[in-house]
C-alpha cells in the first residue's frame, strides 16, 4: 500500500506541475465562464431602444397614458396641427410612428398606427391601450377599478406532492441530480483520458520495465487510479470553487440551496464505484495500445461506454421508474450516471438500489482484476497493440 | 564467495516455442557475472524471469540475503537496469532519481546526497535540475544507471549496459562496475559485445537459443579452449606458415591473416618454425578471443556444451 501511495502521489505531482495540465485546469473555466456569462451580460447591457409615438390627442387622455408607459420603453410625444406635416416629422426624427386617440377609439377600440418603417411589433403597446380602453370604459359604465381587479383576477396553480416538497425544491433536485450525473461523466472522461494517457506514457518512455522492477503490476495499477483520481477531484474543487459562485452571481441559480441533500452517501458509492470501474477498464486497455493512434476498434470502442447512458436519459427523464430506467440502473456501465440521475427524479426503490450496487461492484471487482492482468503483460509489450484475441488470452491467464 | 542468486533448471515457453531450456548458474557476492549471446538467444527472458517480471514456467529461483534464502524476488534490495530503457522525458533528473529510489524504500535526504555524489563522479551535478529531454543519449543512460545502483542492492542486473555508448563512456562504466563489485555487490551483465564483458567479467555463462552453451569462470574457459590465435600482416601468401602443422584454421581478409594454433600448442614452439625470410611486416600472438570460442561452439551446436563450474 505504501508503494502504491509513492506512486499516486508521483502521478498527482508529475501531471499538476505539468505545464500543459495548468493550462487546461486554468482555461478551462475561463473558457465556460465565457461561453456562460457573456450572454447574460451582454443581455443585461443591452438594454431595448426606446420607441417614440407622436399621438394627435382628440379625447384628453393624453396624461393618463403617458403615466402608463413610466416603465416602459415606450415614450409618447403629443402633437398638435396638420397630419401631413407629422408624418414629415415622423421620418425626419427616426421616430416609430404616430396614431390618433378619437371617439372612435373608444367607441370600436381600433386605432391606426402610421408607422415609419415596414414591420412594427407593437405588443408593448396594444396592451398599454387595452389598459387605457378599459379604464375609460369601466368609468364610463360606473364600476369601479378594485371591482374590476376583482373580477378579472385569474386562477392561480401551484402543485404540492403528497408527503412530499414544493415545486421549487423538486426542481432544484432535478438540477442538482443532472449537474451530479454530469460531473461524475465529466470525472470519467476527463481523469480516463489522462490514465490512458499515463499508461502509454510509461511504455513510450520506455519506463514501465524500470518502474516493475520496484514495485507490483497490482501497485502500479492501483497508485495510477488513486493519482488520477485525486487529480481528477482537485480539477473539479477548484472549477466548482470558481463556477458556483459564478453561476450564482451571473445565472442566479441558488447554487447554496441545491447542495444540501440527504441521499449523499448513495450517490458517493455510485460515483466513486463507476470512477473505479471505467478507470480500471481504461488504464487496463490504455496499456494493450502503443499509442493513440494504432488504438484498434476493439480498444476505440471501450473508451465510448461511458457515453453508454445518453441512451437511457431522455426516456429515464420522462419516466424515471419505467424499465428503460430499471435496466439502466442495473446494468453495470450505466448504473452510476443512471442510479445518479433517477435520485433526483424520482423515489427509486430500495430493492432496486441494492441490487444495482451489488452488481455495480461485482462488477468493478472483475474488470478491476481482468484489467490488473491486462495491465501485467501489456505495459511490458512494446512496438504493437494487442488484438482482441490476444487481450482474451492475457485475461485467462 | 556466498551465492547471492541462484538460478536452477528455469524453463520458459512462449506460444508453443521453447525459449528458455533448462538453465541453472549462479551469481555470488562481489563478482562480475556475465549472461552472453547473440541477440534473441533468451538473455532478456532470462533476466526478467529473475526480476519477477515474468515468471519461469518450471524450475527455481533463489536469492540469498543476510544469511535468509527466498524464492522472491527482494524488490529493495536488486538492482535494475533494463535493456528497453527510458525516463519520464517531462521529469527533472533529482525528481525522477528521488522517485526510483524512494520507491526502492531509500530515505530522501540520505537520497539527495548520494545523488549528487553519483552525477559528480559522472559529471552530471550541473544537470541535476534539468528535464530529460534535455541529456544526451548517453547522459540519460549514466542516469538509468545512477537509479539502478542508488539503493546500494546486493544484486544488480544490467542488460546490455554498454549499448549505444561512446568508448569513453563505456571505460568509465566498466569502471564502476569493477567498484561495486568489489564493495561487495553481486552483479550479473547481459551483452552481446563480448570484448567489453570479456575485460570485466569474473565468470560467464553463454546462452544460445535458450540452452546452456558454456558455463564458468572466464580463465578456466579459455585454458580449456586453450589454443592461440596469431594475427599478421603479410602482403604476400605465406604458405609456410598456414600449412604448417601446428596451425589448425587460418582466415584471410585482405593483408590480414588470422591463424589460430592447434590446441596445446604454445606460442614460442609456432614463433620457432617460422623461416628468417617469411614475408611478414607484423605478427602479434594472443589468447584466443570469446568471441572466438563462441562462434566455434554456436557454430557446432550445443553438443559441444561444457560446464566447468564443478572443476
Amino acid at each position: 500500500m505504501k508503494l502504491t501511495w509513492k506512486i499516486a502521489k508521483w502521478e498527482f505531482t508529475r501531471n499538476f506541475t505539468n505545464k500543459q495540465f495548468l493550462i487546461g485546469l486554468l482555461l478551462t473555466p475561463i473558457i465556460m465562464l465565457l461561453f456562460a456569462g457573456v450572454p447574460q451580460l451582454i443581455s443585461k447591457l443591452d438594454k431595448p431602444q426606446q420607441e417614440v409615438f407622436y399621438v394627435i390627442d382628440e379625447i384628453s387622455e393624453f396624461g393618463q397614458l403617458v403615466e402608463a408607459a413610466t416603465d416602459t420603453n415606450l415614450k409618447f410625444v403629443q402633437y398638435q396641427g396638420e397630419q401631413a406635416e407629422l408624418e414629415e416629422l415622423v421620418l425626419e426624427e427616426e421616430a416609430t410612428g404616430y396614431f390618433i386617440l378619437n371617439q372612435a377609439f373608444l367607441k370600436t377600440g381600433q386605432v391606426q398606427v402610421h408607422t415609419a418603417e415596414k414591420k412594427v411589433v407593437f405588443k408593448e403597446l396594444q396592451g398599454l391601450l387595452s389598459n387605457l380602453l378599459q379604464g375609460l370604459r369601466v368609468q364610463e359604465i360606473g364600476i369601479k377599478q378594485e371591482q374590476v381587479a376583482y373580477l378579472t383576477s385569474p386562477a392561480l396553480l401551484s402543485s404540492v406532492q403528497i408527503g412530499g416538497e414544493s415545486n421549487g425544491d423538486q426542481s432544484n433536485r432535478i438540477g442538482v441530480s443532472i449537474a451530479l450525473a454530469g460531473i461524475v461523466l465529466f470525472l470519467i472522461f476527463t481523469s480516463g483520458a489522462m490514465l490512458l494517457q499515463s499508461a502509454l506514457q510509461e511504455k513510450q518512455d520506455r519506463m514501465a520495465e524500470i518502474i516493475l522492477s520496484s514495485v507490483s503490476s497490482d501497485n502500479l495499477m492501483q497508485g495510477k487510479i488513486i493519482g488520477h483520481f485525486l487529480l481528477g477531484i482537485s480539477q473539479l474543487v477548484l472549477w466548482l470553487s470558481i463556477g458556483l459562485p459564478a453561476a450564482w452571481y451571473f445565472m442566479d441559480i441558488p447554487v447554496w440551496a441545491m447542495i444540501s441533500l440527504g441521499q449523499l452517501p448513495i450517490l458517493i458509492f455510485f460515483a466513486l464505484t463507476g470512477y473505479l470501474l471505467f478507470a480500471a477498464l481504461f488504464v487496463g486497455i490504455g496499456s494493450t495500445m502503443t499509442d493513440m493512434q494504432s488504438a484498434s476498434n476493439t480498444q476505440g470502442m471501450v473508451f465510448m461506454l461511458p457515453m453508454l447512458g445518453f441512451i437511457f436519459v431522455g426516456p429515464v427523464i420522462s419516466n424515471p421508474n419505467g424499465l428503460a430506467a430499471q435496466i439502466g440502473t442495473f446494468f453495470p456501465l450505466t448504473s452510476p450516471t443512471i442510479t445518479i440521475l433517477r435520485l433526483g427524479l424520482a423515489e427509486v426503490p430500495t430493492w432496486e438500489l441494492v441490487v444495482a450496487a451489488i452488481i455495480l461492484l461485482v462488477t468493478t471487482l472483475l474488470v478491476i482484476k481482468a484489467a490488473a492482468k491486462l495491465f501485467r503483460v501489456g505495459m511490458l509489450m512494446y512496438g504493437k497493440s494487442a488484438s482482441a484475441a490476444e487481450m482474451w488470452k492475457w485475461m485467462r491467464y | 564467495m556466498n551465492n547471492t542468486l541462484d538460478v536452477k533448471n528455469i524453463n520458459k515457453t512462449y506460444n508453443g516455442v521453447k525459449v528458455i531450456n533448462d538453465i541453472s548458474f549462479a551469481v555470488k557476492a562481489g563478482e562480475i557475472m556475465g549472461i552472453m549471446g547473440p541477440n534473441g538467444a533468451g538473455k532478456t527472458t532470462t533476466i526478467r524471469m529473475i526480476m519477477g517480471i515474468t515468471a519461469p514456467d518450471q524450475g527455481e529461483l533463489h536469492f540469498f540475503l543476510n544469511g535468509e534464502s527466498r524464492n522472491r524476488i527482494p524488490q529493495a534490495s536488486v538492482g535494475y537496469l533494463p535493456e528497453e530503457r527510458g525516463l519520464y522525458k517531462e521529469a527533472k533528473v533529482m525528481e525522477i532519481l528521488l522517485f526510483l529510489s524512494g520507491l526502492k524504500g531509500l530515505d530522501k535526504v540520505i537520497a539527495r546526497k548520494r545523488i549528487m555524489e553519483w552525477l559528480e563522479k559522472f559529471q552530471l551535478a550541473d544537470k541535476a535540475n534539468s528535464k530529460v529531454q534535455q541529456l544526451s543519449k548517453g547522459m540519460a543512460q549514466k542516469v538509468q544507471f545512477i537509479a539502478s545502483v542508488l539503493h546500494q542492492p546486493a544484486l544488480v542486473v544490467l542488460d546490455e549496459p554498454f549499448s549505444g555508448l561512446d568508448p569513453v563512456s563505456q571505460d568509465i562504466f566498466k569502471q564502476e562496475i569493477r567498484q561495486l563489485a568489489d564493495q561487495g555487490m553481486a552483479i550479473l551483465i547481459s551483452s552481446h559485445q563480448m570484448n567489453l564483458v570479456e575485460e570485466i567479467c569474473n565468470r560467464i555463462f553463454i546462452i544460445n537459443k535458450g540452452e546452456k552453451v558454456l558455463y564458468g569462470p572466464l580463465q578456466d574457459i579459455k585454458a580449456q579452449y586453450g589454443s592461440y590465435q596469431v594475427n599478421i600482416i603479410a602482403e604476400q601468401e605465406i604458405p609456410e606458415l598456414t600449412q604448417s602443422p601446428l596451425v589448425q584454421s587460418f582466415q584471410r581478409l585482405g593483408k590480414k591473416w588470422s591463424l589460430v594454433l592447434k590446441d596445446n600448442t604454445a606460442p614460442a614452439q609456432f614463433l620457432a618454425t617460422i623461416p628468417p625470410e617469411a614475408p611478414i611486416d607484423e605478427l602479434s600472438v594472443a589468447r584466443i578471443s570469446l568471441h572466438d570460442i563462441f562462434v566455434r561452439i554456436a557454430k557446432g551446436g550445443s553438443s559441444d556444451e561444457i560446464n566447468l563450474e564443478n572443476r
